[in-house]
């Protein structure tokens, strides 16, 4: 299957002792301008518009939280400050403040290790940042990575994955759809209780009870199931970036990487349009119900009034790719590993997905202290002991201390080459760290450099390592310039 | 007052190989000598944290 470009976006929360929401966005633009590593700082978002649907039209505006506009009453931003407080990491991500989140976008790779060493080292920023910003103000400062406040609020871990414009929203949106409402099954972060709808005890995905439409292009209110917001961040003309905004941030990297490798899959039977076709009666509703089903049966109404589960959706896609598709090793093991964790949570035993999926992990950490101290799941603690796994801080994580215990092995993916092509997220990396002064800015697509050269940075190229010896900016915005695929 | 959400109330309980992953097995999770730093861990955590915790709505 052709490589795919994929990145994660993912928005912190910040919980800063004697500070709240409504010093939320200084205080995340502080937490960012805080970071101690050499960055490059100007971002180029001149070609951005989150208002752009898929579907041919523009939104006049998007909707926000009205409960965020009351933190805002009375207050104004501090005077010539530059909120967004950009910088670009030397590996080529984006770091900034969005939407009183400090926000991680790692530089775009093709592998799913690779994307999920990216996302690793964000997490290793958050830290340094925190590190320096508590150091600076004297503030305890701690940093989640999750998608919940628990009182309502939800903040995103986004998805993007470069897909050719010829597929269309139709084919897109039914390809892509079923996995979304089946995938929490395998990539949910799990939450204690709910936060809007039937109440429940524990489910499996931290965004479901956000979820209210089946496809809109909105993000901060009203999100939907399928986001149709159309920023392509490459030539609009051949491609559209799709922005899944329904999927958990994960602490195990393994539920990262499996969350992008099945909607990989998925991209690529709908490029061949060979995706197997579920006509789900209301994603949302199933969605929701596939979060909350604490029988494991997850069955999803179709129309027609048929049904189907969430099992049969996967199993739909694995046999299709397998029939359909010349699949790297990467894509081999991960519907190998896929089946055998569905095989086990079918049969009743989630505790063996503890090591590999982060909503068995967490119950079985719940479980373990609901029996140590006699207690149910009434018990007001549980949602503290929920946060506290995403705790990035490893002194304090519950996560990190499944690890140290041995519950969870560490991740490595493994030792970084030099030798293999390189993604246009790696070329910016290069490019900032080693050629940063001769740059006026970048941003997803370009580089723009002093004297106003611009060079493409295309999301289907595999660019040559040799990159990385390039010895001049002559050299370096040439060879990027004519690369057409790494590989030859 | 910044204006709670209303969050559900919990009810009783209801009866209820990729990358490095080798396929699932049942973990080890008592280990007697030395203690268990995860419960450890788990009971020094601020019972009243997640109240505590308040953030904007993000993307």
């Amino acid at each position: 299957m052709r490589p795919i470009l994929a990145g994660l976006d993912t928005e912190y929360g910040l919980m800063i002792d004697g500070r709240g929401p409504h010093d939320q966005v200084e205080d995340a633009a502080d937490f960012v301008r805080a970071l101690p590593d050499a960055t490059y700082d100007r971002w180029d978002g001149r070609h951005e518009n989150p208002r752009a649907d898929l579907r041919g039209f523009s939104l006049s505006r998007l909707a926000t939280d009205p409960i965020d506009a009351l933190f805002d009453a009375g207050r104004s931003p501090r005077p010539g400050e530059d909120v967004r407080a950009d910088r670009v990491t030397h590996r080529g991500a984006r770091f900034y403040n969005d939407h009183g989140h400090p926000e991680f976008a790692t530089p775009e790779r093709f592998t799913l290790a690779g994307l999920a060493e990216e996302d690793a080292q964000g997490d290793a920023v958050l830290r340094r940042a925190a590190a320096a910003f508590e150091s600076r103000t004297g503030w305890r400062t701690r940093v989640y990575k999750n998608n919940t406040d628990f009182h309502g609020a939800s903040y995103g871990s986004h998805e993007n994955y470069g897909v050719p414009r010829s597929i269309g929203f139709e084919r897109l949106f039914a390809a892509v759809t079923p996995m979304l409402v089946a995938r929490a099954v395998l990539g949910g972060a799990g939450k204690v209780g709910a936060e809007t709808g039937r109440a429940c005890t524990y489910q499996l995905s931290q965004r479901a009870d956000f979820l209210v439409e089946p496809a809109n292009a909105e993000t901060l209110y009203r999100r939907p199931v399928f986001n149709t917001r159309d920023e392509p961040h490459a030539d609009p003309s051949q491609w559209i970036r799709l922005h899944v905004i329904s999927g958990d941030a994960n602490r195990n990297p393994r539920s990262t990487m499996r969350k992008v490798g099945l909607v990989k899959l998925v991209l690529a039977l709908a490029e061949i349009d060979e995706a197997p076709t579920f006509r789900i009666t209301d994603p949302v509703a199933a969605f929701q119900a596939i979060s909350r089903d604490e029988t494991f049966r997850f069955e999803v109404a179709l129309e027609g009034r048929s049904w189907t589960t969430a099992y049969d959706i996967f199993e739909s896609y694995f046999a299709a790719a397998e029939a359909r598709l010349e699949l790297d090793c990467e894509m081999v093991a991960l519907i190998e590993s896929c089946r055998s964790l569905l095989t086990a949570v079918r049969a009743g035993r989630w505790s063996e997905l503890v090591p590999y999926v982060d909503w068995a992990a967490k119950r079985h950490l719940l479980e373990m202290f609901l029996e140590e101290e006699g207690a149910d799941w009434r018990d007001p603690r549980l949602p503290a002991l929920d946060l506290e796994y995403h705790n990035l801080d490893p002194e304090e994580s519950l996560y990190d201390a499944m690890v140290e215990m041995g519950l969870i092995a560490p991740f490595s993916a493994g030792p970084e080459r030099e030798d293999l092509p390189l993604s246009r997220g790696e070329v910016r990396g290069i490019a900032v760290e080693r050629f940063g002064p001769n740059l006026e800015a970048v941003s997803w697509r370009r580089l723009v450099w002093r004297g106003g050269r611009e060079t493409e940075l295309r999301p289907e190229v595999l660019y040559p390592c040799t990159l990385r010896m390039a010895s001049d900016v002559e050299s370096f915005a040439s060879l990027v310039e004519n690369s057409t695929d790494g590989r030859r | 007052m910044d204006g709670d959400r209303l969050t559900r109330p919990l009810t009783p309980e209801p009866g209820r190989k990729s990358g490095d992953e080798s396929g699932p097995s049942t973990p080890d999770v008592r280990r007697p000598e030395g203690g268990n730093e995860l419960l450890r861990r788990m009971k020094k955590v601020d019972p009243d944290q997640a109240k505590k915790y308040r953030q904007r709505s993000g993307q």
